[in-house]
């Protein structure tokens, strides 16, 4: 009796070792927990640390006093010959790390201790055509899943706990020039995700699918004339065909949705910005070539746009207009506040735009040479274009006139996130300051080919430095503080309740900085350039910063003279994770 | 016939609760491995979870005695002399990934045919589990002069990969008995342990009759040969449709008709 009751002893053990199984599996990622997720400071569920896309942490333990306490963790290097361009977002939750890396590979460890728990590395076809390095900035967490996209245009959906493929889909024809390395986000169970390919003529697009299957819900076409579908059936066509494209150019038209997107739940809308249109010649194709370089609000139910706003309508420079579109709370004077969005564009203009309907605040330079225009009209919130800062028209099979532009294509602000403090009430922009050499060029296209029209050269504007980590107050646009940079900054900014802003650099730096002065208050050599986002969380007691390192981006494949200040710099890929440890 | 089964762990210790008289009955001496290989042991605990096993003549493996072409080895596995199979797997004791494929026929013959890549000389074993739970393990000792699973598969080499992946060829041959299929896939089956090239292979595969019933199910892991191609009895059937995933999550469907 007595050894069947030890028996019996020993299989409850074990039943509530499987219950406690049960809850650990049990903590999949839902719809609240991305919702909450700006919030909440004890995982990171979704790029941009929040849907809206903030980069803002409430957490405070590590703060301008302590920073300088702050250690390394753990280093993953993420091994292989494969190094370039380590762009991404680590995500955490539920006590893993989950981070991707150049050439569409993903990996997961354990949070604390660095210990890895698996890798997947996507098998790549050869004829792949990224335009700029091979780089992935982040994934998804949803259910069970961490959800990325690949260099051949798939989503790939893989088991949290072991990274084995649950489901995948093709997203889009990668011999045709489509390609993908952005982050997808999750909106009430849809993942939803962009495409890149714009110097290919591709159509740009804004997709949504079921985040637990992969079936697709809805797509829509960012270029005009384009149909969109719902659940398989057509669902009206993008804008009016032939209204702001001649002939037949909106059918390899661009405007790719290359940086994916945000999401503000107090307008239940998507923001997605789109990129160049094709080719960047923009002789070719009079009009305003919607909705190229362009902010559009969609509703995620559906995938009908609300509104746009064109950054930079009938684009000649390549300056896109995909970057973040940040909702935040625009505090008046009166105490009222303005539902509205910053957005620092390639063009070199800081906007803030009503999150409601997509009218133009506020445009003021962040950068200190534009070219291109003299302003931005409030009043009809077009750019007040330099008509002869526009590259001139190829004469027969001649280059067109070449004229000095800046910002450069690479732009006043690249890809790399800002991030906003409500603390602090300021934006800080990771900015660049170049022009360019740029002229045009006859060019038909041709599928799978470079689809530009256009050559450029791009050059520093000042010797000392390219890149400026700016604080700007969105009230204003005026810059409070700028922390300069050798090198063209690269990589994206955290912000946090801690009075601390951080951001990487070329030169291999993580660096921490006080928010509201921009003192730089602490700095870690982590071994090759910081080209990521870093993110923080607390986990049981400590809080913990993470960053990719890894030199790449568009940078060093088309910097033009920028080389002489980037080409002695290493590549690398790795995951660094600091923290301040306890004290008793 | 001897039976043997491993010391305690937790799993057993369940089991022993369960039928203690049998457990009684089990207190006996491993079978020696007829093939003498030092990784017996490790192949029975990892691949047969350290259950019931006998070594049978029932379950025949027929390859070389000595590989001609390592990334090429010919075998054929056939269980059919025993009643009520549920699943065999085939395992290489000495190979770096030692994990073959399994196979679970539904309704057709317990018999397979394939080609597998040998690192180095190596017993190449099938071992059948029975609906009594007992494994019944055949094998066959094949040399190798060996490489076979740190080369660069041919398609991954060439980059014609991309072009061919997942693309199904199928032949039936009308027999009195049983039908033979042979089907072939495309698919490098890179084992990952090539310089730089991440493992990348075809992991499950279903072979479905003309109606969509369930004719047989199959693993398969890194050491099965480029483009793998298997040959099956399958009964009087002469349709057939063929479903699986590779480790990247990419997607075999095809239909073989007459």
């Amino acid at each position: 009796m007595k050894a069947e009751r030890s028996f019996r002893q020993l299989l409850l053990a074990l039943a509530v070792g499987c219950a406690l199984n049960t809850t650990a599996l049990m903590a999949a990622v839902t719809d609240d927990d991305i919702a909450n997720d700006a919030t909440t400071t004890n995982d990171v569920v979704s790029y941009g640390m929040g849907l809206q896309g903030q980069r803002f942490s409430p957490l405070d333990k590590l703060n301008a006093d302590t920073v300088k306490n702050l250690v390394p963790a753990f280093v993953l290097s993420y091994g292989d010959e494969k190094q370039r361009g380590q762009e991404a977002q680590p995500l955490v939750h539920n006590g893993k790390i989950f981070v991707t890396a150049s050439y569409s590979r993903a990996f997961a460890a354990d949070a604390k201790t660095g210990e890895e728990l698996w890798q997947y590395n996507h098998r790549l076809p050869d004829g792949i055509l990224p335009c700029c390095d091979v780089v992935n900035r982040g994934g998804a967490l949803y259910d069970n899943l961490f959800i990325f996209s690949t260099l051949d245009a798939q989503l790939v959906a893989l088991d949290q706990d072991t990274g084995k493929v649950v489901w995948k889909e093709k997203m889009e024809d990668f011999k045709a020039g489509y390609s993908n390395t952005a982050a997808p986000i999750v909106v009430k169970g849809l993942v939803i995700t962009g495409v890149s390919g714009g110097e290919f003529g591709i159509v740009g697009k804004v997709e949504a699918r079921d985040a637990k299957t992969g079936k697709l819900v809805w797509s829509r076409p960012t270029v005009e004339g384009h149909m969109g579908t719902l659940d398989g059936k057509d669902n009206g066509i993008t804008g009016e065909t032939n209204k702001s494209w001649p002939g037949d150019l909106w059918k390899t038209g661009g405007a790719a949705t290359w940086l994916g997107g945000t999401y503000d739940p107090d307008t239940d809308s998507l923001f997605f910005g789109t990129g160049n249109p094709a080719p960047w010649n923009s002789h070719l194709r009079p009009g305003d070539n919607l909705y190229s370089s362009s902010l559009l609000a969609i509703d995620p139910a559906t995938g009908k746009i609300k509104w746009h706003y064109q950054w930079t309508p009938h684009d000649g420079w390549d300056f896109d207009g995909v970057n973040e579109f940040v909702s935040f709370d625009l505090k008046q004077e009166d105490g009222t506040v303005i539902k509205a969005g910053g957005h620092a564009d390639r063009n070199g203009f800081f906007y803030v735009l009503d999150r409601t309907n997509g009218k133009l605040i506020n445009a003021t330079p962040f950068v200190n040479q534009i070219t291109w225009a003299k302003g931005i009209d409030l009043k009809t919130g077009r750019p007040e274009y330099i008509d002869d800062n526009r590259p001139g028209a190829p004469e027969g099979a001649e280059k067109g006139k070449s004229v000095f532009s800046a910002p450069s294509f690479l732009g006043g602000k690249n890809w790399m996130p800002m991030a906003y403090n409500p603390n602090t009430d300021l934006f800080y922009v990771p900015a660049n300051e170049w022009g360019m050499d740029i002229w045009n060029e006859p060019i038909t296209y041709k599928k799978g080919a470079a689809y530009l029209g256009a050559g450029f050269t791009i050059k520093p504007l000042n010797e000392d430095y390219i890149g400026a980590l700016r604080a700007i107050d969105p009230k204003t646009g005026k810059i409070v503080w700028e922390a300069k940079n050798n090198a063209p900054l690269w990589g994206g900014v955290l912000t946090t309740a801690g009075n601390l802003v951080f951001t990487g650099t070329p030169e291999g730096y993580l660096k921490a900085y006080d928010a509201k002065t921009g003192e730089e208050l602490w700095k870690f050599q982590t071994g090759s350039g910081v080209v990521g986002c870093p993110t923080t969380w607390e986990q049981d007691g400590e809080q913990f910063v993470a960053v990719p390192s890894g030199w790449g981006g568009a940078v060093p494949l088309w910097g033009g003279d920028v080389a002489e200040r980037v080409k002695h710099l290493n590549q690398g890929g790795s995951l660094w994770v600091f923290k301040l440890p306890k004290t008793s | 016939m001897t039976l043997f089964r491993l010391p305690a762990c937790i799993l057993l210790l369940i089991i022993t609760l369960g039928n203690p008289v049998s457990a009684a009955e089990q207190s006996g001496h491993a079978p020696a491995d007829p093939l003498n290989s030092p990784q017996w042991g490790v192949m029975h605990s990892r691949f047969l979870n350290g259950e019931t096993y006998v070594f049978d003549d029932k379950v025949k493996v027929l390859a070389p005695d000595s590989a001609e072409d390592s990334l090429n080895v010919p075998i054929t596995f056939d269980a059919s002399a025993l009643q009520g199979v549920e699943k065999i797997v085939v395992m290489a004791d000495l190979n770096p990934i030692p994990g073959v494929l399994e196979f679970r026929p539904k309704t057709i013959p317990a018999r397979l045919s394939f080609r597998m890549k040998l690192q180095q000389g190596s017993p190449v074993r099938a071992a059948a589990k029975t609906a009594d739970g007992v494994w019944h393990v055949g094998g066959a000792w094949v040399d190798a002069a060996g490489g076979g699973c740190t080369l660069p598969s041919t398609g991954t080499a060439t980059g014609d990969w991309s072009s061919t992946l997942g693309k199904v060829s199928a032949n039936v041959w009308q027999r009195p008995d049983n039908n033979r299929l042979r089907v072939r896939v495309m698919h490098p089956m890179d084992t990952g342990l090539a310089s730089g090239i991440p493992t990348f292979h075809i992991e499950d595969m279903n072979i479905l009759d003309e109606s969509g019933a369930l004719l047989a199910e199959m693993t398969l892991h890194e050491p099965i040969s480029e483009n793998p191609m298997l040959s099956l009895d399958v009964g009087k059937h002469t349709g057939f449709r063929l479903e699986g995933h590779d480790n990247n999550g990419n997607r075999i469907d095809a239909e073989v008709v007459e």
